[in-house]
């Protein structure tokens, strides 16, 4: 207890540690996007068509989901307003990347020139994020100065404020009709692409020396503020990730599907994704990436005996809204019984060394 | 080291702080004492600038910290502990211990290089529980682990704030041991506030007593002792007055 604390680990070592740690983590989130590369390409070379629509959906839900955990998992803040910021990716590339012809139909009193601008769709996704970077960052300044449910009911304003622009906007917008005409550019390949990098890079910054702070600051601010950890600038840096990752989502939903409507954006895919992270446990990454796989077959299965099945010759009635009861019933579940979700504390990797150390005993 | 200046505060209508001066220097323990609302703590987080204090001046190595608030002072220099324990629960404890010595490499690079977490960890003996989450760990050690966590801040000032609370005999002693350790590794200057006055005799070279918001004495321990304020502050009204 009482040697000198003088001698320590020389120069390189000090920097080969870190180095070590970065790695780690990288192979971390590796690990954890390899079940996801798995389905994806089972569905890529097996599945009919039907299915790989299916998938696409699952996977920018998947995305969607990694961005909440990458503010949520971190900070310990519920944010009820990411989708707002898929809905600006989204409609961030339909309003820059649709052909004139189209927009000539859609929208051809759009503000700023942009009836008559028609960028490549790479382009556009940048601009697209970069709009989202700003949003995020205002929004941040407010959202980073609270916490707890201050911060949550901030993020639910944000929702319904982005929601009613979408709508009311109509000469940018379109309004409540479906905005179409989109280039259906991305397909299942550079979906998973996209969602390997999503899930690396959401890892790396929860190990990384900001990851760390906030998530210690989100256990005992005090605490944190007497280690000198600035955790509203750690807040903020979290929340705008976690939009230009659900921006992301956004862009990509519009470049497979091709139509966008603000509906799609709202509520309904709040509580689908939140539930998918409560699910799957919202500490880690993994637990992000659990909850969307169990979920999104959990309700496909559903959403199959809804329209009513016979199963060994018995009838079953029909069950309309079935999946909605099964969402609502998940999150309460879990929250009574599996608070910290399926994966709870560990991430997958971390899980693994753990039971191959243990058997290695 | 530290000089803290005719510092006072009002809460409401309590003065919880009047006109309170103190002082420690690198390498000196100084023990806090005084009863229960004295205002020990208030001005333990004065110091460590949780509390704004209404006038008064705190500076550490010269460098005026009133009142910037609890960031500034960590960054500053000034660590500390609580008196209810407040570890980052679900962080394992190395985690603990590296949260502040990030800190510690943005604001003191020098300090940082001399730290070494596993080194931390095996002083205050928690080598074999680094991989474990903080709120697992048995009362004594996370007791140790918030020393820990505070030295890896690399501080010029260390406060505890009742650091022997609930520790039985041996813990405390072990702990006393500790802390002079820190006296010679470190050097930085300590302020102890504890009600445990055998632990606090032990190991203060000074010793500073409040009562009602005010210093009623400071000075060597064994001089503190023998001063009559001290004496009926603690064995109440001494029957010659």
């Amino acid at each position: 207890m009482s040697q000198a604390i003088e001698e320590t680990a020389s120069a390189p070592a000090a920097v080969a540690q870190p180095r070590a740690a970065l790695t780690r983590s990288l192979i971390g989130g590796l690990v954890t996007s390899l079940p996801v590369l798995v389905v994806g390409l089972l569905i890529l070379n097996f599945a009919p068509t039907y299915y790989t629509y299916l998938a696409l959906g699952a996977f920018v839900n998947l995305i969607v989901v990694v961005g909440l955990q990458v503010f949520m998992g971190n900070s310990n803040i519920a944010n009820l307003g990411h989708s707002a910021f898929v809905g600006l990716g989204a409609y961030g590339v339909a309003i820059l990347s649709t052909p004139l012809a189209m927009k000539k139909l859609s929208i051809p009193h759009a503000p700023f020139g942009f009836a008559t601008l028609q960028l490549d769709p790479v382009s556009s996704a940048l601009i697209a994020l970069i709009a989202v970077g700003i949003v995020a960052a205002v929004s941040g300044k407010v959202i980073s100065r609270l916490s707890g449910v201050a911060a949550t009911i901030v993020s639910l304003a944000l929702l319904i404020i982005v929601h009613s622009v979408f709508l009311n906007w109509t000469d940018l917008f379109k309004g409540n009709q479906a905005f179409f005409g989109i280039p259906k550019v991305v397909g299942l390949p550079w979906m998973m692409v996209f969602s390997v990098v999503v899930i690396v890079l959401a890892r790396l910054f929860k190990d990384s020396r900001w990851g760390l702070q906030l998530r210690a600051s989100a256990q005992s601010p005090q605490a944190s503020a007497a280690l000198g950890i600035d955790a509203k600038k750690l807040r903020l840096m979290s929340w705008v990730l976690s939009a230009l990752i659900c921006g992301l989502a956004g862009i990509l939903y519009a470049y497979f599907a091709g139509t966008i409507s603000p509906k799609l954006f709202y509520f309904q895919m709040i509580f689908n994704t939140l539930a998918m992270l409560i699910l799957g446990g919202m500490a880690t990454v993994t637990g992000a990436v659990t909850g969307v796989i169990v979920l999104s077959v959990g309700l496909e299965f559903i959403r199959s005996i809804e329209s009513g099945v016979t199963i060994a010759g018995i009838q079953l009635p029909q069950l309309l809204g079935l999946s909605g009861v099964a969402l609502g019933v998940v999150i309460v579940l879990c929250m009574a019984f599996r608070p910290s979700g399926i994966s709870g504390r560990y991430e997958l990797d971390e899980l693994l060394s753990r039971f191959f150390r243990r058997n290695a005993k | 080291m530290l000089s803290v200046e005719a510092v006072s505060k009002t809460f409401g209508g309590v003065q919880a702080l009047r006109s309170a001066s103190l002082a420690c220097e690198a390498g000196e323990i100084l023990g806090l004492i005084g009863p229960n609302g004295a205002g020990k703590s208030t001005l333990v987080n004065a110091i460590s600038g949780v509390l704004k204090p209404d006038t008064g001046s705190v500076r550490l190595g010269g460098k005026e910290i009133t009142g910037h608030g609890p960031e500034y002072c960590a960054r500053a220099g000034v660590a500390r502990t609580f008196q209810t324990i407040r570890l980052f629960k679900d962080l394992t404890v190395r985690q603990n211990v590296e949260v502040a010595h990030i800190t510690c490499q943005a604001v003191r690079p020098e300090a940082a290089a001399r730290i070494g977490v596993d080194q931390l960890l095996a002083q205050y003996q928690l080598d074999g529980f680094a991989d474990v989450p903080a709120g697992t760990l048995s009362y004594g050690s996370q007791r140790r682990l918030e020393i820990a966590r505070a030295l890896a801040l690399g501080p010029s000032l260390l406060l505890l704030d009742e650091p022997a609370a609930g520790l039985n005999e041996g813990e405390s002693e072990t702990l006393a041991v500790a802390i002079e350790g820190i006296r010679r590794d470190v050097g930085c200057a300590t302020i102890v506030i504890d009600h445990d006055l055998r632990f606090i005799n032990r190991l203060c070279d000074r010793l500073c007593v409040m009562d009602q918001g005010q210093v009623i004495a400071s000075g060597q321990t064994e001089m503190v002792w023998r001063d009559p304020r001290v004496i009926e502050v603690y064995v109440g009204q001494s029957e010659t007055s």
